[in-house]
């Protein structure tokens, strides 16, 4: 028996119950429709969130004490000693310190409670930020302590809504600061906390807050590119400092974080690649029923069958004629369900990321080759695993007794 | 014109019987109970011959006819097939048996449903080892029109009459040309004009050299046949073949 005559056969036995072999694939196209909608769903995530950060060097460190989300509790353990020794560090660039107001700031009658940035020129270079209106700080606003201040693009909003804030002076606690610029909107969601900040000069904050000992925050970026070496010697270099004894490496026995957001990126692509897999594991469960349901339709179809494999038997068909037969069909319903599966979660993922970017912005539609392919190879797997005890048990048929003569 | 597309492996060919049984039996086992069909069943049938096996509903007529066409197997004794044993054909050369060498006639018509007179008739030569794709399209036109049915090639089997099924299943059994074809009660579900007509397919199909096994509890069917085999609770009771031999004897020694 040719192939051509096998498939033709397959496909005649298909059409014959039209109605049944679509509702068949109907659980394959949920199935292998799921599974694609939910990975693409989940790399459009991915690509999302990576791409808020992407605009981030990867090079660049970020040095604080442990509890920095408790702002204002004294967690400090940076000091300025450390931010000396840290300079001395070959691997180390564009070191910026950093120390934090929480006093309100004031124009007029608006009032907001932002993060006050107490840095220098560098954190901007390191945070790879522009500015869109008038200038940044530099070394000479901190050399001469001087009352200037840059704003987020959202702090600027908030503060002076359409007027144009530069050389405005507002009130950052119970001190005046001139506006000497205005930093370009990150674009972003995950960045928009950068855009409601405000920045002064280093000096001037440490003035304010007094301090003497503590620091905040270094954001600095490694030299050479080598990330965990710059992470290495800043590492036993602050324990050393902290006196940590801590050779094992165990980030839980610091008092600190020293992380580069390569780290940091890497951390994010693991949980997003964790919830892709989660995300098509359980889609995974409702191409397995689908399968189920191919199974179920094809054991239907052979006791339905039976006289015409009895037919094809009395005609000559061998054994692997009618296994062949049988398992093509499973493997035509699952191929098809498939495709139209894939299709549809295509279509169906392209717009939720279109509606989603209209909610959100930034968010791409992301789908790799693959996310098509893996469930398709599945779906035809499925077909095969599940056709083969249907196609089996027609293959087996005694002529006779499939002809209805016992 | 039978058998030039047959393929004669293991087959002792044209020397031994198309067709021999010796003391053969059949029994149907159901949860280990046994129901004998077939008793000691001895018979010789020669190629171009027209045979019925006639028997009342039970008597094992089909059983015989199912054994003898390959379709069931036989508990003891021997079926040889041109001298081959049927008990040493493995399931491939079986169904190789059946696609080249045998076909059959059903009562029922057995017909794939939903399916065009064409493609019914096409079935067994998909699964003929020899007969090449292209020859395919003559030979189901011509068997179709062997039967009077080229204006219905492309009719659905259910827009048929009995008949007309009937006469479909037989251009299905001559299609490959086989050297054997069976046929189980081919009138029983026809009127009589049907019927006739049929019978009258199968006498040509005979004149023309076939040799016809024809399964049935009618008398007037089984009078087309040239011989006629009587089966009675799986036993037969009369073989109009021995008779006549018997009277051949007979004749030569009263001329002596």
């Amino acid at each position: 028996m040719l192939l051509s005559d096998t498939i033709s056969a397959a496909m005649e036995g298909l059409k014959r119950s039209r109605m049944r072999s679509l509702l068949t694939t109907l659980g394959i196209v949920i199935g292998v429709g799921s599974v694609v909608l939910m990975v693409s769903i989940g790399a459009s995530f991915e690509r999302y969130i990576l791409s808020q950060v992407e605009s981030f060097s990867g090079d660049t460190f970020e040095i604080h004490a442990k509890g920095i989300q408790d702002v204002g509790k004294d967690v400090l353990s940076i000091t300025f000693g450390d931010l000396e020794a840290i300079s001395n560090l070959t691997t180390v660039k564009n070191i910026a310190p950093a120390i934090f107001l929480t006093d309100r700031v004031k124009y007029g009658r608006e009032e907001i409670a932002p993060f006050v940035f107490g840095t220098t020129k560098e954190i901007f270079i390191n945070w790879s930020m522009k500015p869109e209106y008038g200038r940044l700080l530099n070394d000479e606003d901190d050399r001469g302590a001087k009352a200037v201040v840059v704003l987020g693009s959202q702090a600027a909003e908030d503060l002076f809504t359409n007027t144009n804030p530069i050389g405005k002076r507002l009130t950052i606690g119970s001190r005046k600061f001139t506006v000497v610029g205005v930093m370009e909107a990150m674009g972003s969601p995950l960045a928009a906390q950068m855009d409601s900040m405000v920045y002064v000069p280093f000096s001037v904050a440490k003035a304010i807050q007094g301090r003497t000992t503590y620091i905040d925050y270094i954001a600095l970026q490694s030299m050479g590119g080598d990330n965990e070496l710059t992470r290495r010697d800043i590492v036993s270099l602050l324990r050393q400092r902290h006196n940590i004894d801590n050779p094992e490496d165990d980030q839980d026995k610091d008092d600190f974080y020293a992380r580069s957001f390569e780290q940091a990126m890497d951390i994010i692509g693991t949980v997003t690649m964790s919830i892709t897999l989660f995300l098509g594991l359980i889609a995974g469960i409702s191409l397995l029923v689908g399968g189920v349901g191919i199974m179920n339709i094809m054991l239907v179809s052979v006791t339905e069958r039976t006289k015409e494999i009895g037919l094809r038997k009395a005609v000559g068909a061998r054994r692997q004629d009618i296994l062949l037969q049988f398992l093509l069909e499973a493997i035509v319903l699952t191929l098809i369900g498939g495709v139209v599966g894939v299709i549809g979660a295509l279509g169906l993922g392209y717009l939720l990321t279109m509606i989603a970017n209209k909610l959100l912005g930034g968010i791409t539609y992301a789908i790799s080759l693959q996310a098509i392919l893996l469930p398709l190879a599945t779906a035809i797997i499925v077909g095969l695993v599940f056709g083969i005890y249907p196609a089996r048990k027609a293959a087996g048929l005694r002529p006779i007794e499939a002809m209805g003569y016992e | 014109m039978s058998s030039q597309n047959n393929p004669t492996n293991g087959f002792n060919g044209e020397d031994s019987p198309l067709i021999q049984t010796k003391n053969l039996y059949k029994s149907y086992f159901n949860e280990g109970l046994e129901t004998k069909v077939l008793f000691d069943i001895n018979l010789t049938i020669n190629k171009g011959e027209f045979v019925a096996i006639m028997g009342p509903s039970g008597s094992g007529k089909s059983t015989l006819m199912h054994i003898l066409g390959f379709l069931d197997n036989h508990t003891e004794g021997e079926y040889e097939f041109h001298g081959k044993a049927a008990r040493t054909m493995d399931e491939d050369m079986l169904a190789k048996v059946r696609a080249t060498r045998v076909s059959f006639v059903f009562q029922a018509f057995n017909l794939l449903p939903r399916a065009s007179i064409y493609q019914n008739v096409m079935l067994p030569l998909i699964y003929h080892p020899i007969i090449p794709a292209e020859e395919r399209d003559s030979r189901v036109n011509k068997a179709i029109e062997s039967v009077d049915l080229t204006d219905r090639t492309n009719f659905l089997s259910n827009q048929l009459s009995g008949g007309q099924k009937q006469r479909v299943a037989i251009a299905r059994a001559l299609v490959t040309e086989p050297e054997l074809i069976f046929a189980d009660e081919p009138t029983g579900n026809l009127d009589s004009a049907s019927g006739i007509q049929v019978m009258k397919v199968l006498q040509d199909l005979h004149d023309s050299g076939h040799t016809i096994i024809l399964v049935t509890h009618e008398q007037s069917t089984a009078e087309h046949a040239d011989r006629i085999i009587e089966l009675f609770d799986g036993r037969i009771t009369r073989d109009t073949e021995e008779f006549k031999t018997r009277w051949a004897v007979d004749e030569d020694k009263l001329m002596k």
